[in-house]
C-alpha cells in the first residue's frame, strides 16, 4: 500500500506534448479513478505510472519510492490490460504463476498462492486450461489473478472492462471491487466509462486535454461538476447560458435569470462575475401545469420519449420580454405519472434550487 | 535525462548493429555497383553509360527485356486471374487438383523447369522428335517462343495466389448490396468486386514483371538468340578475356532501374487503390454443372498439368539410360541417379552445407529484425524496414556482382570462398525470411509483452519468454521457405561460387549447357527431394501453415 504522489509531470507521446504540469495526490489504499474521453491523456498518464512511457520532466513517488527512472520490470506494480494480455501459449495457472515465478518463489509456495487467487476470482477450476478456452470474463478474471497474486504497491488497470458485453461489465466489476476493498492496494483504473467510475472509485479524476478539471469523489463529481466540461461528461446535463442577477452575500445561493423568469440555484464556487451557466440535471427537473409556479421557466414540450420506467421530455422555453427565443430543456421524470405529459402541452419546468448549481463559464 | 534507460536500451544497440550490417553487406555492394557504372576504365575513357548508348547490343537487350517482361506478364494474368476466379467462386470435378499450384513455384527450381521444358520440346527434345517423326516442325524452342512459354508456367502462379487471395478476402455482402440495388449478379460482380481485387492483380501482375527482368535460369538457358540483359550481365562479367567491371555494372544499373520504376509505380498503384476491405464473409463457391463444368475442369487441369510436367519429365529424365547428349527414352536405368549420389556427391553436400548455414542464420538475423522492425519502433526502423527490403528490388545477378566487386580484396576478401556464397544466400532471401517472421509478431499484441515486464520479469528476457515461443511456428515456417528458396539459387551464387563449390542448381545448370539432360535430371530429383522433404515433415508432422504465411 502507498501514496501515489505525481509532481509537475511532462510527458510526451508520438512527439505531442500529452501531459503537461500535472500534479496529482492519490492517498493509500483508495481505488482513483481516470476518467475522461477518448484522447484526453489518462491512458498516457496510466502507463507513464507503469513506467512504458518516459517521463520529460517531474517526479513519481510510489510511497517513499522514487520511481521516476525505474524501469518498468523493477516498479512493483500490478497491470490488468484492456485486451487481457494473457499469455496464450500458457495454461491459466502458469499465467498466474508467472510473476510468482520471476520473484522466484518456491513452487510449493506459488502452488498455494495461485490456487487461492484462483479461488478468489471464482476460476478454481480452471487453471490447466488455455486462454482460448476461457470466455472474455474469466479471461479478465484470470488477468486480475494474475496482478495481484504478486501483491504489488501499485495496481493499474487500463479499461478492464471495455471488451466485455454489459452483463458481464457488472459481474466483474463487482468482483474488481470486492478484491480491491480485501487487498488495500492503491488502484489506479482507467476509464471512458462515468457508471463505471462512479460505482468504484473513491476518487475520480475528471480529464481533459492531459489536465485533471476535477479531482472529487463521485459524489461531488456527480453532484457539484466544476464545470460544463464535467457536467456534461458525467451523466446528462442542462446547460444553459444565463445571467446572475444577485450574488447572495450571505449563502451560497445565486438568483439568475433564464428565458424572463428567476431562478435560484447553488453557487459551490466563487464567481468572478460576467456571463454564468445554470447546470441542473433533467432528473433533478420536475414539470407543472402551466402557471406562475416560483423557481420555473415556462414552455411547451416538443418532443417526449417513452423509455420503460422513465419518460425524457425536451421542452421549448417560451421568448423572454426581448422576444429571444428560449432553450431547449431535457427533463426526465421517474414514478407515478411520469408518462401522463403530451407533446405540445404548455408546462413550467420547475427547478429545484438545492440540485440546481451556477458556475462561472 | 529520465528518458536515457530506453535510449540505451539493449533494442537501440541491437538496432544500430543491423544497420550496420546491412550497410555493410547490401548497401556497400550496391553503391558500389551503381558507382562503377560511371567509371571510365576502358581505354576510350568513355563511361558505360555512353557505351550503353551507342552499343546496338546493349540497347537491343535493354529492349527484348521489357519486351519480355510485358509479354509474360501479359500472359501470366491471362492465365492467373481466371484460373484463380473459377477456384475461388465455382466447385467443379477435380477441383482439389488446383489446391497444389501454388507449390509448384515452390518444389520445382527454375534451372529444372528450364530443363525440362527443352527436355520436351528443346532440339533434341522427345516432343519436338515425335512430332518431327509425324511431319509437324515446331519452332525453335531457343528464343521467344520458349522464353515466353516457360516463364509463363513459371510466373503464372504468383498472379494466381494474389488474385485468389484477393478474391476469398472480398466480402460477397459488397455483390448482394450492389444485387439488392437493382443490378444484375455479373455486372454487380463487375462493378463491385473488379475494382476491390484489381489492385492486387496489378501488384502480382508487376511482381511477375520484376522476376522477368530479374530471371536468370530461364534467359540463359533458353535465350541464346534473345540477348537479355541478365545474361550479358552475367557474361559480361565471367568473360575470360573481356571481362569488364564497367559494364557489367553499367547493365546491372539498368535492371536495377527497370525494378525501380515498376516499384514506383506499383507504390502508386497500391497507394491510389487501396481501399479498406473490411474482412467479410467469402462466397460460397457454386457448383458448376454440364459441360461448363467439364470445359472448365479441362482447362484447369490442363493448367496443372503442364505445371506438374516438369517434375514428372524431371523423374523420367533420371532414370533413362543416355549416351552423352543422346536420351534413350524407355530405357531404364539406376547409373545417373548412382553416379550423383556415390561418385559425384560434392554438389549435393556443398548446397545442404551452404544453405543450412544460410537457413540458421537467416532465421536468427530475420527474427530479430522483423522483432525491431514490428515492437521496437525507433528512429532506425524505417531505415532497416527499407534497407532489408531492398533485395527485393535486385536479382540474383546484381547481388552476386555486387558482393564480388566488394569483397574481392581489402579489410574483408570474401571471393573464393564458401562464406561469400553463404552471404549472397542470405541476402537474396533476406526479405523472405523477415516477412514471415513477422507475420505473425503483428498479432501478437504489444500488451503481452508490458504485462511480463509489469509482473517483474526484465524487457529482454520478457522477449524470451512470453513472444519467442509465440513466434516459433511462423519462424519455423520461415524456416522452411527460406531454406526451399535458398537451395534452388541460382543466379547469386553462380556469380560469386568458385570451383569446388558447385551447388547442386549450378551444377544442373553447368549439365544443362553441356547437354547432359540424364545426369542433370538426376541432381535434379534430389534437389526437389531436398526441397520436398521439410515440406511434407513441416506440414504433415508439424502441421505448419507454410502457405498461409506465405
Amino acid at each position: 500500500m502507498a501514496t501515489i504522489s505525481i509532481a509537475d509531470l511532462a510527458v510526451s507521446y508520438s512527439g505531442n506534448r500529452v501531459i503537461d504540469g500535472l500534479d496529482l495526490q492519490i492517498a493509500a489504499g483508495s481505488f482513483y479513478t481516470l476518467l475522461g474521453p477518448s484522447g484526453c491523456g489518462k491512458t498516457t498518464l496510466l502507463r507513464t505510472l507503469a513506467g512504458f512511457l518516459p517521463v520529460e520532466r517531474g517526479r513519481i513517488r510510489f510511497g517513499d519510492r522514487d520511481v521516476t527512472a525505474l524501469p518498468a520490470h523493477r516498479r512493483d506494480i500490478g497491470m490488468v490490460f484492456q485486451d487481457y494480455a494473457l499469455f496464450p501459449d500458457k495454461t491459466v495457472y502458469d499465467n498466474v504463476a508467472y510473476g510468482l515465478r520471476a520473484r522466484a518463489q518456491d513452487e510449493a509456495t506459488i502452488r498455494l498462492r495461485v490456487g487461492e487467487y484462483l479461488d478468489r476470482v471464482g476460476l478454481g477450476g480452471l487453471a490447466a486450461r488455455h486462454p482460448a478456452a476461457l470466455s472474455g470474463g474469466q479471461r479478465q478474471r484470470v488477468a486480475l489473478a494474475r496482478a495481484l497474486v504478486i501483491q504489488p504497491q501499485v495496481l493499474l488497470m487500463d479499461e478492464p472492462l471495455s471488451n466485455l458485453d454489459a452483463k458481464l461489465r457488472v459481474q466483474v466489476r463487482e468482483t474488481i471491487a470486492d478484491l480491491q476493498r480485501e487487498a488495500g492496494i492503491t488502484t489506479v483504473f482507467v476509464t471512458h466509462d462515468q457508471e463505471e467510475a462512479l460505482a468504484l472509485s473513491d476518487r475520480i479524476g475528471l480529464m481533459r486535454q492531459g489536465r485533471i478539471e476535477q479531482n472529487a469523489s463521485p459524489q461531488d463529481i456527480y453532484r457539484l461538476p466544476a464545470s460544463a466540461y464535467v457536467a456534461d461528461f458525467v451523466g446528462a446535463a442542462n446547460v444553459l447560458a444565463v445571467e446572475a442577477v444577485t450574488p447572495d452575500a450571505a449563502g451560497d445561493g445565486v438568483t439568475v435569470t433564464l428565458a424572463g423568469r428567476r431562478i435560484i440555484a447553488r453557487v459551490p464556487r466563487r464567481l468572478s462575475g460576467g456571463a454564468v451557466l445554470l447546470i441542473a440535471r433533467p432528473e433533478d427537473l420536475r414539470l407543472a401545469r402551466c402557471g406562475a409556479t416560483a423557481n420555473a421557466v415556462s414552455g411547451a414540450i416538443v418532443r417526449k420519449q417513452y423509455l420503460g420506467g422513465r419518460t425524457s421530455y425536451r421542452v421549448r422555453c417560451a421568448a423572454d420580454g426581448a422576444g429571444i427565443a428560449g432553450p431547449d430543456v431535457m427533463v426526465e421524470l421517474h414514478g407515478a405519472g411520469h408518462n401522463d405529459w403530451d407533446e405540445g402541452a404548455a408546462v413550467d419546468v420547475l427547478f429545484d434550487p438545492q440540485a440546481s448549481i451556477v458556475t462561472a463559464s | 535525462m529520465t528518458g536515457a534507460w530506453q535510449v540505451r536500451s539493449i533494442w537501440f544497440w541491437l538496432s544500430i548493429a543491423v544497420v550496420v550490417i546491412l550497410a555493410v553487406f547490401l548497401l556497400y555492394p550496391l553503391v558500389n555497383v551503381l558507382a562503377s557504372s560511371f567509371g571510365g576504365a576502358r581505354a576510350e575513357g568513355r563511361s558505360g553509360w555512353q557505351v550503353l548508348l551507342v552499343e546496338p547490343r546493349y540497347l537491343k537487350a535493354v529492349a527484348n527485356t521489357v519486351t519480355l517482361g510485358l509479354i509474360v506478364t501479359l500472359t501470366c494474368t491471362l492465365v492467373g486471374v481466371p484460373l484463380a476466379y473459377i477456384a475461388a467462386r465455382h466447385s467443379f470435378p477435380g477441383k482439389v487438383l488446383i489446391a497444389i499450384l501454388p507449390l509448384t513455384t515452390l518444389i520445382v527450381p527454375e534451372v529444372i523447369a528450364a530443363q525440362t521444358w527443352l527436355m520436351m520440346l528443346g532440339n533434341n527434345g522427345l516432343l519436338t522428335r515425335t512430332l518431327a517423326g509425324w511431319g509437324i516442325a515446331l519452332p525453335s524452342f531457343y528464343g521467344w517462343f520458349g522464353l515466353i512459354t516457360v516463364m509463363t508456367f513459371i510466373y503464372y502462379t504468383y498472379v494466381y495466389i494474389g488474385t485468389l487471395a484477393a478474391i476469398r478476402g472480398f466480402d460477397v455482402q459488397l455483390e448482394e448490396a450492389a444485387r439488392s440495388l437493382g443490378t444484375s449478379p455479373a455486372r454487380s460482380r463487375w462493378q463491385v468486386m473488379v475494382p476491390v481485387v484489381l489492385p492486387s492483380i496489378l501488384a502480382s501482375a508487376l511482381l511477375v514483371f520484376t522476376l522477368v527482368v530479374g530471371n536468370f535460369a530461364v534467359a540463359t538457358i533458353l535465350g541464346h538468340k534473345v540477348d537479355l540483359l541478365s545474361v550479358i550481365t552475367y557474361q559480361t562479367f565471367v568473360s575470360e578475356v573481356g571481362a569488364d567491371p564497367v559494364m557489367q555494372s553499367t547493365l546491372a544499373s539498368v535492371s536495377i532501374g527497370i525494378v525501380a520504376v515498376v516499384l514506383f509505380i506499383q507504390r502508386f498503384v497500391l497507394a491510389r487503390g487501396r481501399f479498406e476491405i473490411t474482412l467479410g464473409r467469402g462466397a460460397r463457391p457454386e457448383p458448376l454443372r454440364g459441360a461448363s463444368a467439364w470445359a472448365l475442369a479441362l482447362a484447369a487441369g490442363f493448367v496443372v498439368v503442364i505445371s506438374l510436367l516438369p517434375l514428372v519429365t524431371v523423374m523420367a529424365g533420371a532414370f533413362t539410360r543416355a549416351r552423352g547428349p543422346v536420351m534413350r527414352w524407355g530405357e531404364w536405368t539406376t547409373a545417373n541417379l548412382e553416379r550423383v549420389l556415390i561418385n559425384a556427391p560434392d554438389p549435393i553436400l556443398n548446397t545442404l552445407l551452404f544453405a543450412g548455414i544460410a537457413t540458421v542464420a537467416s532465421l536468427i538475423f530475420s527474427t530479430g529484425v522483423s522483432y525491431l522492425i514490428v515492437k521496437k519502433r525507433s528512429a532506425l526502423t524505417p531505415v532497416i524496414d527499407y534497407l532489408s527490403s531492398l533485395p527485393l528490388a535486385l536479382s540474383g545477378t546484381v547481388i552476386g556482382i555486387g558482393l564480388v566487386m566488394s569483397f574481392n580484396t581489402g579489410w574483408l576478401a570474401l571471393t573464393g570462398t564458401s562464406a561469400i556464397i553463404v552471404l549472397a544466400y542470405l541476402i537474396r532471401r533476406l526479405p523472405f525470411g523477415i516477412r514471415n517472421a513477422s507475420s505473425t509478431l503483428y498479432n501478437v499484441p504489444n500488451s503481452i509483452e508490458e504485462a511480463s515486464i509489469s509482473l517483474g520479469v526484465p524487457p529482454g528476457r520478457s522477449f524470451l519468454k512470453v513472444v519467442l515461443p509465440l513466434m516459433i511456428p511462423s519462424v519455423a515456417a520461415a524456416g522452411v521457405l527460406v531454406w526451399t528458396t535458398t537451395v534452388a539459387e541460382l543466379s547469386a551464387s553462380v556469380v560469386v561460387y568458385s570451383g569446388g563449390r558447385e551447388t547442386l542448381p549450378i551444377q544442373i545448370f553447368r549439365l544443362i549447357d553441356s547437354g547432359l539432360m540424364a545426369q542433370a535430371s538426376a541432381y535434379g530429383i534430389v534437389l526437389v527431394a531436398i526441397i520436398l522433404i521439410p515440406i511434407i515433415v513441416a506440414t504433415t508432422v508439424f502441421k505448419l501453415d507454410i502457405f498461409g504465411a506465405r
